[in-house]
C-alpha cells in the first residue's frame, strides 16, 4: 500500500480499520462493552465522551497495549487484534499518549531520531527529516535540550514529530490539546489539517469541543463503555444520547455558539 | 552555528575519548609504582572496572538494575576452571568459553526475568545469585565446594597480567561503544527513559533487553575467567552479594549511564576500600551511605559533575 498522500487521498470512504465487538472487563466492570465503529482511510474520526467513559482503553486495544476479552480489529483485512505494540508501530498503527511518552534523557532531536530508527529508517533519512520537523514543530529552539526539560506543549509537539517522522497509516491522538498553550494549539491543528490534506488517517480523542467540530468529519461517542452515537459529527452532537452524557438533562446550544466542551469545564 | 546532527553520538565520543585517557593514565602506573602489592591492587580495580562496565551497560543505559554481575564473573571463572581441570581445555579456549557460557547463561535467565522490571528484576536475579553461588559451594566433588579450585596462570609476569587485564579493559570499552553509537544503543535508552514509549515507537523492548542483558553477562563472565587466572584460584567468594555490592557503588558514584564514569568509580572505590582496610569492615557501611547521597543528590555522579565542568570550558 502507498504511504503518500494521494494513494491514500484517492479513497476517502474506504474502510481502513474495522473493529468489531471489542469486550474489555476490569474486574466485574465492563470498561468496553461491545464496541464496533470503523475508521474510513483519510478521515479524521472524533472519539469523544465523558471522563471514564473508557475512549483511552478502546485506544489501549487498538494500538496492542491491551487484549480484548473477545472481539476483533482489522486493518484492510487482516486480523491485528492480538498484535504486539510494537509490530503494530511498525505496521504504522501509531499512537501518541495523554501523558507524553518522550526519551527524557536524550535531547528533542535525539527522540526524534530514536523514533524514525525504530521504524527502520536510516541515520541519514531520520536526521533529514528530523530537522524538517524541528523547524515545522516550532521546537528549534530546544531541539539539543533534553526532552525531560521541556514543557509539556513542547513534549507533546516532540511526540507529533515521533510519530510522523515515518508517517504513519493511522495516527491515534489521546487528548493531544489538552492543556496546551493556545499557540501550540494552532500549531498542533495545523499539523493535523497538513497531514489530513495529504491523505492521512486520524483517530482522534478529544475533549476540546470547538477542535473536534473543525477537524473532524465524523465522530463516535462512547459513554460507560459503550458506542451511544457515531456518525457525521453534526448529527452525533444533536443526538439526545450525547448532549445527556455530557451535560443531563436539558436545552443546549450544541455545535453553535457554546459546544458542550466548553460548559462541561 | 553549525547543526548538530548527532548530539548523543557527541557526548558519547566525547566519554569515550576521556576513558581512554584514564585507561592511558592506569596504562602509565608502572612507571611510577613498582611494588607488586601495590600493582596488585591497580590490576584488580582494573578488575572491577570491567565488571563495573559490564554492569553499567545493562544499569546505566538500559535501565534493568541486574543483582548478579559478580555470580556472572564466578560463572565465567568456574567455566575456566573446570574446563582446563577436567578437559584440559586450554586457557585461550577457557577464556573465550567463559564468554560464550555466561552469555548462555545470561539468555535462559533473561527469558525468565525479563518480561519483569524494577525491583522484581531485582529481586529474581539476585535469588539467581545467590542459588549459584551455594550450588557452587556446597558441590564438593565437582568444583571442590568452598575450597575453591587451582587454575593454570596465562603468565607469572605481575607486569604482564597488568597489560592483559587493560588489553581486555580496553576491548570491553570499544565493545561498550561500538554497541551505544549505532541503532542498538540508542534503543536501550529509549528502553531505560520509557519502556512503554519505546514500545509505541515500534521498539521490541523484550529483545533488546536481552541483548544487553547477555552482553552485559558475557563481559562479566570475561573479567571473572581472566580474574580466576590471575590469582590461580577460583572459589564461592567471587559470587558474593558484596561483591555486586561493590560493582554497584562504583557505577553509582563514578557515573551512571558514562564510560568514563564506570572506570573512575572502579579505581577511586577499589583503591578507597583497600585505604578503608586498615579500620575494620566499615567499608560497606561508607559505601552503602555514599551511594545513597550520590543517587539523591548526584545522579550524574563524580564523572556527571567533571564532564558539565569540562564541556562548558569547550567552545
Amino acid at each position: 500500500m502507498g504511504r503518500d498522500g494521494s494513494t491514500l487521498a484517492a479513497a476517502p470512504t474506504m474502510s481502513l480499520l474495522t473493529i468489531e465487538g471489542l469486550f474489555v472487563h476490569f474486574g466485574g466492570v465492563a470498561a468496553v462493552d461491545n464496541v464496533s465503529f470503523d475508521l474510513r482511510q483519510g478521515e479524521i474520526l472524533g472519539l469523544i465522551g465523558p471522563n471514564g467513559s473508557g475512549k483511552t482503553t478502546v485506544l489501549n486495544l487498538l494500538s496492542g497495549f491491551l487484549a480484548p476479552d473477545s472481539g476483533c480489529v482489522r486493518m484492510g483485512g487482516k486480523d491485528i487484534t492480538r498484535m504486539s505494540a510494537a509490530r503494530l508501530a511498525q505496521h504504522g498503527v501509531l499512537r501518541m499518549f495523554q501523558m507524553t511518552r518522550v526519551f527524557t534523557r536524550m535531547s528533542a532531536f535525539d527522540n526524534l531520531l530514536t523514533a524514525g530508527m525504530a521504524r527502520g529508517l536510516s541515520e541519514p533519512e531520520s536526521n533529514k527529516r528530523a530537522h524538517a520537523l524541528i523547524e515545522e514543530l516550532t521546537l528549534g529552539q530546544v531541539q539539543y535540550q533534553d526532552a525531560g526539560q521541556l514543557s509539556g506543549g513542547q513534549r507533546k509537539l516532540l511526540e507529533f514529530g515521533m510519530c510522523f517522522i515515518e508517517p504513519p497509516l493511522i495516527a491515534m491522538l489521546d487528548e493531544p490539546f489538552a492543556a496546551v498553550h493556545p499557540v501550540m494549539r494552532e500549531v498542533m491543528a495545523q499539523f493535523i489539517r497538513d497531514r489530513h490534506a495529504k491523505g492521512h488517517t486520524f483517530l482522534l480523542v478529544s475533549h476540546d469541543m470547538p477542535i473536534i467540530v473543525d477537524l473532524c468529519q465524523r465522530a463516535v461517542c462512547m459513554n460507560a463503555g459503550r458506542v451511544i452515537a457515531a456518525g457525521e459529527i453534526r448529527s452525533v452532537l444533536q443526538n439526545h444520547d450525547v448532549i445527556e452524557a455530557y451535560l443531563g438533562n436539558g436545552e443546549t446550544h450544541l455545535g453553535q455558539d457554546h459546544p458542550p466542551g466548553l460548559e462541561v469545564h | 552555528m553549525k547543526p548538530i546532527n548527532n548530539l548523543w553520538q557527541e557526548r558519547l565520543r566525547f566519554d569515550m575519548w576521556s576513558a581512554l585517557f584514564i585507561v592511558a593514565v592506569i596504562g602509565l602506573v608502572p612507571v611510577v609504582v613498582s611494588g607488586p602489592y601495590a600493582l596488585g591492587i591497580i590490576l584488580v580495580s582494573v578488575y572491577f572496572a570491567i565488571l563495573a562496565l559490564g554492569w553499567n551497560l545493562l544499569a546505566g543505559y538500559t535501565g534493568q538494575f541486574s543483582l548478579a554481575p559478580a555470580a556472572f564473573a564466578m560463572i565465567g571463572a568456574y567455566t575456566t576452571a573446570l574446563l582446563e581441570h577436567y578437559w584440559k581445555i586450554p586457557l585461550a579456549l577457557g577464556i573465550s568459553a567463559a564468554i560464550v557460557v555466561t552469555a548462555l547463561f545470561g539468555l535462559a535467565l533473561g527469558k525468565l526475568v525479563l518480561n519483569l522490571s524494577g525491583p522484581y528484576l531485582s529481586l529474581t536475579t539476585l535469588a539467581f545469585a545467590e542459588i549459584a553461588r551455594v550450588v557452587i559451594g556446597n558441590s564438593h566433588e565437582f568444583t571442590r565446594g568452598d575450597q575453591g579450585m587451582h587454575v593454570a596462570t596465562l603468565t607469572q609476569n605481575r607486569l604482564g597480567y597488568y597489560y592483559i587485564f587493560l588489553l581486555a579493559l580496553v576491548a570491553v570499552l570499544s565493545f561498550i561503544y561500538w554497541i551505544l553509537k549505532g541503532k542498538l544503543g540508542r534503543f536501550m535508552m529509549a528502553v531505560r527513559d520509557d519502556p512503554i514509549g519505546a514500545e509505541s515507537r515500534g521498539i521490541n523492548v523484550v529483545r533488546i533487553k536481552m541483548i544487553a542483558f547477555c552482553a552485559s553477562c558475557s563481559i562479566c563472565g570475561l573479567a571473572g575467567s581472566l580474574y580466576g587466572t590471575f590469582s590461580q584460584l577460583v572459589s564461592p567468594e567471587l559470587g558474593l552479594l558484596q561483591q555486586t555490592g561493590l560493582i554497584l557503588s562504583m557505577v553509582v558514584i563514578g557515573g551512571m549511564g558514562s564510560l568514563s564514569g564506570s572506570i573512575l568509580g572502579a579505581v577511586m572505590i577499589y583503591l578507597g576500600s583497600e585505604w578503608l582496610r586498615g579500620f575494620g569492615d566499615i567499608q560497606m557501611i561508607v559505601f552503602a551511605l555514599l551511594v545513597i547521597v550520590f543517587a539523591r543528590y548526584i545522579p550524574g555522579g563524580i564523572w556527571g559533575v567533571m564532564a558539565a565542568r569540562l564541556q562548558r570550558r569547550r567552545p
